[in-house]
């Protein structure tokens, strides 16, 4: 995985690679998880964003009964 | 980097950047202490997560393709010849300048010895992509769902603006050459489009319950936390000096960048690669800052939410100009600009029952909108880049900024790439179902479940007494 073993190697070459980070090549699978991670994030929080909204829209809420929940005293 | 003059020039401009990413997160900050300082106690929690939440989101996007759009636009394409290449088309050839570089698994996309630049560069970009949708955040408190607000931080953050960006806020986008667009400090790039945005958004969205009387009156609801309002925007402020500075390229040789022989000439430039000093856009941005605050204190009759956010409209007004205003025509400048946001956001919401809870679309989009109409006027015939001079309409080379040109500009901000995918994209997650929250939560509170759950435990804490 490691794409430097010996700084001086590396930086003394004729040409010195710029890329230093793991796993030099395997760009495109990163960024393949980083879309999956993206997307999925979209999906779970919505379906529980869903749930959650329906669960309290069920009880018929007056104006003033999120007072009742003030816990700052 | 072999030569040490070399390398110093690299590392400071490497780290002049750096620095402005660290100031402008103080925008986001701000932002997010004055939405929570503006929402009603019942809806404090779900507003800031909003809020924070895209950043990630936006972050993400803008590295999947957000900064890949920006560097392949310039063009239209099929607008007007790249100077690099020649072409109309998107640039993604071999030049230093390609789009081709920026895709997400490009290997200058991340920890790179041969690139100092790039990865800060894409950071200052991307955090006036947070800026853009936070803008957006604000104007739609207390009823929109989180889903859709991240849908549309994305869209704005990482399509829309920097679709702009690549138009009108690169020094080869085609709305410079065509029509002498010039937008040094984004009244129109970052502010007009997002309020145009916001705008949108808010035609389909509709008011929060209880904003307009039966009879259509709009009632005031104004900010609970008025030192949070306060903080914040101070915060904003601070933030957007450093977005001055990111504006900005620190050091360059306009001698053998204009390819005039023999001549060196270093100096910072704008965006646009054209001569100006941070020393004296300080001066107009703190001249602009002085002006909006002035104006804001007379118009809203001395109100504290409308005179801090006037001074944010003022120096969004003069902002398009204020690498060569004078400080004296910066403050006049912003001082018309929050006059016209002011006026114009009460008769948009008494005419259109229009709820913007923070003044967004005023203070970014019409104070931005304002300023580029009036930069149009006030830098008539001044070059809109160093490169070569031609006139309008032709596309080969660069038109001087005109009235006219910056006219189309505004429109193409606020209305073409701002208020119209705004509205477009909110009528879709409408008709999904999936753009308001219920009534009965709105009306609870978004945060009521949340407390409700901690109610037990919170009573018991407060009520111990070991």
């Amino acid at each position: 995985m490691a794409t430097v073993t010996n700084w001086i190697d590396h930086l003394s070459a004729a040409e010195v690679k710029g890329a230093v980070y793991p796993g030099v090549g395997t760009e495109g699978v990163l960024v393949i998880i980083l879309l999956v991670i993206w997307i999925g994030w979209h999906v779970m929080t919505s379906a529980s964003e869903d749930k959650d909204l329906a669960q309290a829209a069920r009880k018929r809420h007056g104006a003033n009964d999120h007072k009742s929940n003030i816990t700052d005293w | 980097m072999t030569d040490e003059l070399g390398a110093l020039t690299t590392i400071f401009t490497e780290f002049y950047y750096w620095i402005t990413v660290v100031l402008m997160f103080l925008i986001h900050v701000g932002f997010c202490m004055y939405e929570v300082g503006a929402s009603r106690y019942k809806h404090h929690q779900h507003t800031l997560m909003k809020n924070t939440m895209l950043i990630p989101l936006v972050t993400v996007t803008w590295f999947l393709f957000g900064w890949w759009i920006y560097w392949a636009f310039p063009t239209g394409p099929g607008l007007a010849p790249s100077i690099m290449n020649e072409s109309a088309a998107l640039i993604t050839d071999e030049s230093t300048f390609s789009a081709k570089w920026y895709v997400p698994n490009s290997d200058l996309m991340a920890v790179n010895l041969g690139d100092h630049i790039s990865g800060v560069f894409w950071a200052a970009f991307l955090l006036f992509s947070w800026t853009a949708a936070s803008i957006v955040s604000g104007a739609v408190i207390e009823r929109i769902t989180t889903f859709a607000f991240g849908i549309l931080a994305i869209a704005i953050g990482s399509v829309f603006w920097t679709i702009d960006a690549a138009w009108g806020w690169h020094f080869d986008g085609w709305m410079l050459k065509i029509l002498g667009y010039h937008d040094a400090y984004a009244s129109g790039v970052i502010h007009a489009v997002a309020g145009g945005f916001a705008l949108g958004i808010l035609m389909v969205l509709g008011p929060r319950i209880g904003k307009f009387s039966s009879s259509g009156e709009p009632r005031n609801i104004g900010p609970r936390n008025p030192w949070l309002v306060t903080i914040g925007l101070f915060l904003i402020y601070t933030g957007f000096w450093g977005f001055y500075a990111a504006c900005n390229i620190p050091i360059f040789n306009l001698g053998p960048e204009y390819g005039m022989e023999g001549v060196t000439y270093f100096t910072a430039t704008n965006i646009y690669v054209t001569p100006t000093t941070l020393s004296g856009i300080t001066m107009n941005f703190l001249m602009s800052l002085s002006g909006g605050l002035l104006a804001g204190y007379v118009v809203s009759n001395k109100d504290p939410f409308w005179t801090y956010s006037s001074g944010l409209a003022g120096i969004i007004c003069a902002s398009a100009g204020n690498d060569l205003y004078h400080p004296i025509q910066a403050l006049i400048i912003a001082m018309i600009g929050v006059v016209i946001a002011y006026n114009l956001h009460y008769w948009v919401e008494r005419t259109f029952k229009i709820d913007d809870a923070v003044g967004a679309v005023a203070v970014h989009g019409y104070a931005g909108v304002a300023g580029l109409i009036i930069c149009g006027f006030v830098l008539n015939g001044y070059p809109s880049s160093g490169y070569s001079v031609g006139s309008m309409w032709v596309g080969t080379d660069y038109a001087a900024i005109n009235p006219l040109g910056m006219f189309i500009g505004a429109i193409i901000m606020f209305v073409v790439l701002g208020l119209i995918p705004g509205w477009i994209i909110a009528k879709i997650l409408h008709g999904m179902g999936k753009l308001r929250i219920p009534r009965e939560v709105e009306i609870a509170g978004l945060d009521y479940s949340m407390l409700e759950s901690a109610k037990k435990d919170e009573r018991a804490v407060s009520s111990s007494t070991r």
